[in-house]
């Protein structure tokens, strides 16, 4: 759950990158570091095992400045993917406000998508949160493999099993090379800051 | 599509599926390459190109076992402690307990213990040194806690009942015939609602003993997968009792698993530990109904970590 402190006029919130092992949230991390360093605050903390797997969470804060007179500050997170770490993923999940779900459009693991949702979901579901009524944006990551001739699944499938009912915005992405990171934190941020303005109501 | 063409593309697709570290589907791929390579009648480096993707699928194997096998909780720097401490916990005994939450038994013992002093959250923070115990030690080790404690006079007789409650369950579960003495009442009934009072957030209960596991492995001791490890997720768990699923493919896995098998030599996977220990199958059901229809559901109760 966001900080908001109304003397200081700050609020600090927690968007989660969450999906499926091996499906680019790291690296979307990692883009984001690399490439906004005016909005990033601090270092990117990575915690990770084998074969360069998130272990814990990779962890970088970034403000956002100053947005109708309050100070803006966001923790992004990446849970781990293996489905193992399960009840690590639920850890990093607490108090979140706003999730990208980045879902990997190689159609080799089109079945792993909809489990890692589905378990987005639940975990949702034992913090008391709706899936339906979380700010959460879809990245249908790896679009560049494309030119490579490897089978991608197409946009409208990824939308038809992924997105039918929760109809939430989805953009096309390429984490390494940056295509898409910007524009779905951008709109993962819009839509935290719209459901936080309804709850703290700042901006009067 | 012409036959190598159609190789060339799955090897093309194994190749970034490994780099990518997607293993099971590079695999499936390398696998697919074969097979139509044993298809072609003649081909000039049939047996070389054979041999080099069969040399492929067995590294493969071994990454595979690596990120398995791999640390599931490395012991963090102290930065990346103190990082985890700030991020997850509001107060001294949550930031004590998640060290904990991720694997940092140590470190979160040490802190702990100096939460000992703190009179609210003495008894909370009794309890989680117990199960830190049992973590990186063993149950001996937390009962060994329990009458140093006992001994002492830094817990009221009320506090340590509070955990003996706590422990004794425990040990009883792990089948350990051992009674913790209850602790002579002091003159406390002043005090009697000493470990709930004064605290007003919602600490997590200490954890149960059985951590959850996502999956286990299976060494067989007998039968045709014998000196084998099997490999499957926990689907369920309720306390000591994990469901797994078992596919109607795997028929040979299926008809060696029989319930009141002893099941002696059991890897367990959690997300903040690796252990060893046994179990016992306790029922086997074939599943008649949706998705997974004509599979089998297995229950096994953990007998012993
Ligand atoms: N071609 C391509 N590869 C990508 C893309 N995004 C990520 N990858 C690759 O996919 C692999 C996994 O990326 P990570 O960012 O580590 O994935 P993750 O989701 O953090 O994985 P876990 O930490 O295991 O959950 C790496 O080899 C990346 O280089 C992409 O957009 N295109
Ligand atoms: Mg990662």
């Amino acid at each position: 759950m966001a900080i908001f402190n109304l003397k200081k006029r700050e609020i600090e919130c927690k968007v989660v990158y969450y999906g499926p092992g091996r499906c680019g949230k790291t690296t979307n991390l990692e883009y984001v570091f690399k490439s906004y360093k005016k909005q990033v605050t601090g270092e990117m903390v990575s915690i990770n095992t084998e074969g360069d797997r998130t272990l814990f969470f990779d962890f970088l804060p970034i403000g956002l400045g100053k947005i109708k007179g309050c100070d803006i500050r966001v923790q992004l997170y990446t849970v781990p993917g293996q489905v193992k770490y399960s009840s690590t993923r639920k850890l990093v999940l607490r108090g979140v406000d706003g999730i990208v779900f980045v879902a990997d459009s190689l159609e080799v693991r089109r079945e792993k998508n909809m489990i890692s949702l589905k378990d987005l979901q639940s975990n949702l579901k034992e913090y008391g949160k709706s899936i339906f009524k979380v700010p959460l944006i879809m990245q249908y990551n790896k679009r560049d493999l494309a030119d490579e001739g490897i089978p991608l699944m197409s946009i409208e499938q990824m939308d038809r099993d992924l997105n039918r009912q929760l109809k939430v915005p989805s953009f096309p992405g390429s984490a390494v090379k940056g295509t898409g990171v910007g524009v779905t934190l951008k709109a993962c941020l819009m839509e935290t800051l719209k459901s936080l303005q309804r709850e703290f109501k700042w901006a009067k | 599509m012409d036959i190598s063409l159609q190789i060339k593309s799955l090897l093309n697709e194994a190749e970034l599926y490994r780099a990518q570290g997607l293993f099971p589907e590079a695999k499936d791929k390398y696998h697919a390459a074969s097979d139509l390579i044993h298809k072609i009648g003649k081909l000039k480096n049939k047996d070389s190109l054979l041999k080099a993707i069969s040399d492929k699928i067995q590294s493969l194997e071994k990454k595979t076992a690596k990120v398995e096998t791999g640390p599931s909780s490395p012991e963090l720097s102290e930065k990346g402690q103190n990082l985890i401490k700030s991020l997850f916990g509001e107060n001294d005994l949550q930031k004590a307990v998640v060290l904990a939450k991720f694997g940092q038994f140590e470190r979160a013992v040490v802190e702990l213990e100096a939460l000992l002093k703190d009179d609210v959250y003495r008894v909370d923070a009794g309890k989680n040194i117990i199960r830190c115990k049992m973590a990186i030690a063993s149950v001996d080790d937390a009962i060994d806690q329990y009458h140093q404690w006992l001994s002492g006079d830094l817990f009221t007789g009320h506090q340590l009942e509070s955990i003996r409650t706590y422990l004794q369950p425990i040990i009883d579960r792990k089948g350990i015939d051992k009674i913790l003495p209850v602790p002579v009442s002091e003159k406390d009934e002043i005090n009697t609602d000493a470990d709930s009072g004064g605290i007003a957030f919602s600490m997590p209960e200490p954890e149960e003993e059985i951590l959850d596991i996502t999956s286990i492995g299976i060494t067989f001791t007998n039968g045709s997968h014998k000196g084998k490890m099997v490999e499957f997720d926990v689907n369920f768990q309720s306390g000591g009792t994990l469901s797994l699923i078992i596919s109607k493919n795997d028929k040979g896995l299926i008809d060696e698993l029989k319930e009141g098998d002893r099941l002696d030599d059991i890897q367990f996977y959690s997300p903040i530990a690796m252990f060893k220990g046994t179990a016992v199958v306790t029922t086997k059901t074939r599943i008649d109904t949706g998705p997974k229809r004509g599979d089998f559901c297995l229950d096994i109760k953990v007998t012993s970590t």
